[in-house]
């Protein structure tokens, strides 16, 4: 399944300093202007209260894919 | 239901099965190598608790109470998986550490094809369990019918060029033929087993295809942050969105790592992982992966209220 809409918001808010702001700030507020799924919502806010912007040397970026890491 | 206790008896029918080659210690060792690889240490770490090869044992035991059963397919397709990974090696040719860099193509390709005798030997063994010859034959034809597409989906990877394997609906495709289908192949065993009715089968099916997505979207990170990928310039999931929505000077150096790969790259692969995180590859891949756990949990959510104890494969979803 694709995601439009996902990819879009995520190259505004790293494409644009005021919305990346407003991202960390009140992800709501950047969610809304989008048309994503209830799953994709879901996932954005889970996501951004976990992890943030996913930055670079993210200890709970790393925490978050070892425990999935079972598999291989 | 000791987790432990489940490996021991894992581990007891998979020496049953290579009883044949015990004695040729050359092959037996070869076969155990290849499981081993394939398999995180039981005993030590959080691990231990979401051991793969477990899974169909213990969806089988969450639905029925019992796991008994399972144990020659759990086998069989612990035995399958690594016959894959061993061909998987010989064809990509980009791990010093496989059976095939170590001790030769004739003594990989032997292994994995032992392997692959092993697993049809293990679900011919269910009959030993008491399974019905029927479940057995329709199992043996669900569990071929998810290889053959694996099959499918290697031929993809390894025979589109660049450009074609770059769109993020390639990548879903071919990620869910080759890489999910085996969670999703694990639960289906364990609930086909459990004697679930169609619908509850196809439940545990789907949670093992999300939670098999979300497992490989994770590794197509740890690809990144640990360079690994990079280096081996994969298309992975974070690639796919820095492609499609990059442009200029990122995009041309995106583009020359990853799709013009008859060209040499020059620029480090650490430069390349930081600009996939500067331009929300990794955090892009990171939704993707929420969503596919969110579904597995869903799913989880949804038996739980049919009062079907799921907390042993919650473990799994973290």
């Amino acid at each position: 399944m694709k995601s439009p809409q996902l990819q879009e918001m995520v190259r505004k808010i790293f494409s644009d300093e005021e919305i990346k702001s407003q991202f960390i700030t009140s992800p709501e507020s950047v969610l809304s202007r989008y048309s994503l799924t209830d799953d994709e919502k879901k996932a954005v806010r889970i996501t951004h209260t976990r992890l943030g912007l996913a930055s670079s040397g993210s200890v709970q970026l790393e925490a978050a894919v070892k425990s999935l890491l079972w598999w291989d | 239901m000791l987790l432990q206790e489940l490996n021991k008896f894992l581990q007891d029918e998979i020496e049953t099965l290579l009883a044949p080659v015990a004695d040729t210690a050359g092959l037996s060792n070869l076969v155990k190598e290849a499981l081993q690889k394939n398999r995180p240490d039981p005993g030590v770490s959080t691990v231990a608790v979401r051991c793969w090869p477990l899974l169909p044992l213990i969806v089988c035991d969450t639905i029925c109470g019992r796991y008994e059963q399972a144990l020659p397919a759990a086998a069989g397709l612990e035995m399958l998986k690594a016959a894959a990974e061993v061909f998987d090696d010989i064809e990509d040719a980009d791990n010093a550490e496989s059976l095939a860099a170590k001790y030769g193509f004739p003594l990989a390709v032997n292994t994995a094809s032992a392997l692959l005798i092993g697993a049809e030997r293990a679900f011919a063994r269910l009959y030993t369990r008491g399974v019905d010859s029927k479940i057995i034959v329709s199992l043996m034809d669900k569990v071929n019918s998810y290889y053959l597409a694996a099959c499918g989906g290697q031929h993809l990877d390894l025979s589109l060029i660049p450009a074609e394997a770059a769109s993020e609906e390639m990548y879903l495709r071919v990620t869910g033929m080759k890489s999910a289908f085996a969670a999703e192949c694990a639960c289906y065993t364990g609930a086909a087993l459990a004697g679930a009715e169609v619908e509850l089968v196809q439940s545990m099916a789907e949670f093992g295809h999300n939670l098999g997505m979300a497992a490989q979207i994770a590794n197509d990170i740890k690809g990144i942050t640990g360079l690994r990928d990079i280096r081996q310039r994969k298309i992975t999931l974070p690639v796919t969105y820095a492609l499609a929505q990059t442009n200029g000077e990122i995009h041309r150096l995106l583009e020359t790592t990853f799709l013009k790969t008859d060209i040499k790259v020059t620029s480090p692969p650490g430069l390349i992982s930081d600009t996939l995180f500067d331009c929300g590859g990794i955090l892009y891949a990171s939704f993707k992966m929420e969503v596919y756990k969110q579904r597995a949990l869903d799913i989880l959510n949804a038996l739980e209220l049919k009062d079907i104890q799921v907390k042993p494969l919650r473990d799994f979803v973290a």
